[in-house]
């Protein structure tokens, strides 16, 4: 069955569920502190980096993941799965750069933020796996 | 690449997840091999060779596609 999880699979999903629950925690603090205690100075910088920092736990439990896992086969399918999800997110990025260039009312608007590169990387990374792993069945 | 791993574990009357577990891998790799669409790489071929007493040659048939 495909939900049956390797040990590293259950490292790897236990590392990203703390992360990720440290990253609503971290954001809704940063929130509330930018909504009631407008602070200055440095401490705008420190504080809107820090949301960030778990997404880059995120990554990195990904990254271990792929050393850890000892199936080679689940090993091939994420690193092709991580393959599409770069080339959807380059594609993306490009092709949203390119209309903000020459499509005039999109060239005022400011867009989607950055942060949103790695939401959608994620997506496609979600939705390459079945795709994947059909072309081996 | 093609090989017998599928009459193979016939013969022993295994499952797939039963090879699996004896090579420590998912099923879907033992079916992914089995199918010829996912080539293992040297020490899982060897740890095939070891299960089954056979050499390589006499499971994995290269048909030179490779």
């Amino acid at each position: 069955m495909w939900c049956t999880r390797s040990a590293a699979e259950r490292v790897y999903l236990t590392r990203m569920l703390i992360s990720m629950s440290i990253y609503v925690l971290v954001t809704a603090i940063v929130s509330w502190i930018f909504a009631h205690r407008h602070p200055q100075g440095a401490l705008v910088y420190l504080l809107a980096v820090l949301p960030a920092l778990p997404i880059f736990a995120v990554i990195a439990s990904l990254g271990k993941y792929l050393v850890e896992e000892k199936d080679e086969f689940v090993r091939t399918v994420l690193v092709q799965c991580s393959l599409w999800a770069t080339a959807v997110v380059l594609a993306f990025t490009t092709c949203l750069g390119s209309l903000q260039k020459y499509v005039p009312s999109l060239n005022k608007s400011p867009g989607p933020q950055n942060y949103w590169v790695f939401v959608v990387w994620c997506l496609a990374f979600a939705a390459a796996q079945p795709l994947v792993r059909r072309r081996y069945k | 690449m093609k090989n017998r791993l599928r009459v193979l574990r016939a013969e022993k009357n295994w499952s797939q997840a039963d090879l699996a577990e004896r090579l420590e891998v998912s099923r879907q790799s033992v079916n992914a091999i089995e199918t010829g669409k996912f080539d293992p790489s040297l020490p899982l071929a060897f740890r095939l060779a070891r299960l089954f007493e056979m050499t390589l040659e006499q499971i994995f048939i290269d048909d030179g596609s490779t």
